[in-house]
């Protein structure tokens, strides 16, 4: 089917399958359309249908709220039902070369780990490796159960065959409930992409801000592995805040050990506990643990160090927004400022 | 030009701003900074979230939706943002505060920072239209004699001819430009066609006359022509990095 899009620069058509959703099979022929979560929640690939028929996959879609008019539609939750003309205010061209274009896979769990409590790591093997770069996320859809999932890769390497994932158990969640309930290792799955412009490469050439609250650790992680495997702290700092509510919590402390043995003082990891408080640890010397919301502890912990860095965000929304809104007093530029809109 | 009032100056706080609803039909966001305060358009001109949820740091004003950001003293956009804010005259009388709607050449990102006289020598050459929904501005081939600010409304533009036409963009901003071809020295010729999707009012000038305007005012005539090549970049070239 063809999908004709009306974007305020020029008009782009491209082909759709059935039932597939209207912004991926945009995204897959390589036209940069307007998204952040690609996931149902953030609201930003809204569109009007001009002409045509669509299927809502998902009429309750939180990302639902932007919607104005009648005609107004979310791509990412909305499939063409034959040939259909669709607008967006925004300028749409065709993605440069040298981005990673993403595209659908087949996959299968290959392991799941507790990390903690209620937080599991995946390891997913792809039928074929997958370019993409640090701070990105994939989609992963799990037969059988409805819709698609926004999960950053935790690794990073030239185009792997193995994908690493935190995820955090949501009581009443579809996927959550399938992955915590029974093993799920050797089950089929499926992911698309890479997506997310939140992305860290080494000629960026500044000191480096990861805030992160619970499993938005993820992709922190995988910059942090580039980071280290291109030797970035030689040159430059990298301030590291993980926030969660106990140390039961949290995960990942002795790859942050290991990470900090490997790229030296320039590296500085702090855990931030917002229910207990927190006490140095015998058995993380290298790392830092402080009471108090993450963006409050790496504001405290960052005061006056702030000019010229990239900073990259992840986690619950609130801890998002609240970092935000304390970059941008801190006179941080948005440019400056990454992190992909979940909310 | 209409003129309504908005709020009072106590209502806001030094460092504060608030979105009215308003007699103009818009919300219009009113900013305090210091003693000084600013009306500018409520709504984000990227996907209409309320400006006052955002955050303001005393100079910049920032939507919190996608970080689009904005010069509180001028409405220019800064960072991210793809458009300028279309900024309101205000005046304050007896603690009221009232705005005033400014035109479409004052709103046009295109004149952003000409002088006040300039401006008011391309107002006096400035025709004022309004056109039916459906109705064409001009096909291809037709000199390309004026440029065109929208006021309101929606155009939109095709290129090709008879069944090989394909949309090549439009127009919805309150102060967007199009028909620029008038500007430009060897380009007599529209190379698209231009058409009110809706019923539309426009500005309109002839190229050659807004050039010699332009001529005398050096200053004001670089300004323009940098933000012409903005512009032109912003319609033909890549999105870059974000």
């Amino acid at each position: 089917m063809t999908v004709r899009i009306n974007a305020r620069n020029r008009a782009h058509a491209f082909d759709a399958s059935a039932g597939e959703s209207i912004l991926y099979a945009g995204l897959r022929q390589g036209l940069s359309l307007p998204y952040e979560c690609a996931s149902g929640t953030c609201g930003t690939c809204k569109a009007r249908l001009l002409s045509g028929e669509i299927e809502n996959h998902w009429p309750q879609a939180p990302g639902g709220k932007l919607l104005k008019a009648a005609d107004e539609f979310l791509m990412c939750q909305c499939s063409a039902r034959g040939e259909v003309s669709v607008e967006v205010t925004a300028f749409v061209h065709e993605t440069p070369a040298g981005t990673f274009v993403p595209r659908p896979l087949g996959a299968k769990i290959a392991a799941a780990t507790m990390l903690a409590p209620d937080v599991l790591q995946l390891d997913v093997q792809l039928e074929r490796g997958l370019e993409f770069d640090a701070g990105q996320f994939v989609l992963v859809r799990v037969p059988g159960i409805d819709g698609w999932r926004g999960w950053s890769m935790v690794n990073y390497a030239r185009n792997p065959q193995t994908l690493r994932f935190v995820v955090k158990n949501k009581p009443g969640g579809g996927l959550s409930d399938w992955l915590f309930s029974a093993p799920r290792a050797g089950s089929t799955v499926e992911v698309f992409g890479p997506l997310g412009s939140a992305t860290f490469h080494p000629s960026l050439g500044k000191d480096i801000v990861c805030i992160a609250g619970g499993s938005g650790i993820a992709g922190m992680m995988s910059i942090l592995a580039r980071a280290e495997q291109d030797g970035y702290f030689v040159h430059h700092s990298g301030d590291v805040f993980f926030g969660v509510r106990t140390l039961r919590d949290a995960f990942y402390l002795d790859e942050f050990t290991r990470l900090r043995q490997r790229c030296g003082e320039r590296l500085r990891v702090t855990i931030a506990l917002s229910d207990e408080a927190a006490a140095p640890n015998a058995a993380h010397p290298l790392l830092a643990f402080e009471t108090g919301l993450v963006h409050e502890v790496a504001q405290r912990a960052l005061n006056g160090r702030l000019e010229g860095v990239r900073a990259y965000l992840a986690g619950p929304p609130p801890a998002v927004d609240a970092s935000v809104r304390m970059l941008l007093m801190a006179r941080v530029s948005t440019a400056n400022i990454r992190y992909d809109k979940f909310s | 030009m209409s003129r309504v009032r908005v709020c009072n100056a106590d209502d806001l706080p030094p460092g504060g701003m608030k979105a009215y609803d308003t007699e103009l039909g818009v919300k219009v966001l009113v900013v305090r900074a210091g003693e000084t305060f600013h009306a500018y358009q409520g709504l984000c001109p990227h996907q209409d979230v309320c400006l006052d949820e955002g955050f303001f740091d005393g100079s910049t004003l920032t939507c919190h939706q996608h970080l689009w950001q904005w010069d509180i003293a001028t409405g220019a956009a800064v960072g991210l943002a793809e458009a300028p804010l279309e900024r309101y005259e205000l005046e304050q009388e007896g603690g009221a505060i009232y705005v005033v709607q400014s035109s479409a050449l004052q709103a046009a990102e295109l004149f952003r920072g000409v002088s006040d006289s300039t401006i008011t020598r391309l107002d006096a050459l400035a025709r004022r239209e309004t056109h039916p929904a459906d109705s064409t501005l001009y096909e291809i081939g037709d000199p390309a004699d004026d440029v065109y600010v929208l006021e309101s409304g929606r155009v939109e533009f095709t290129i090709g001819r008879d069944d090989r036409t394909s949309m090549a963009g439009f127009m919805l901003r309150k102060g967007e430009v199009f028909g620029w071809a008038a500007l430009l020295e060897d380009h007599p010729r529209r190379i698209a066609k231009s058409r009110c999707v809706e019923g539309s009012s426009l500005v309109r000038l002839a190229g050659k006359e807004v050039l010699k305007v332009l001529a005398d005012d050096p200053m004001s005539g670089f300004l323009v022509m940098k933000q012409l090549s903005t512009l032109i970049t912003k319609h033909l070239g890549s999105s870059g990095d974000k």
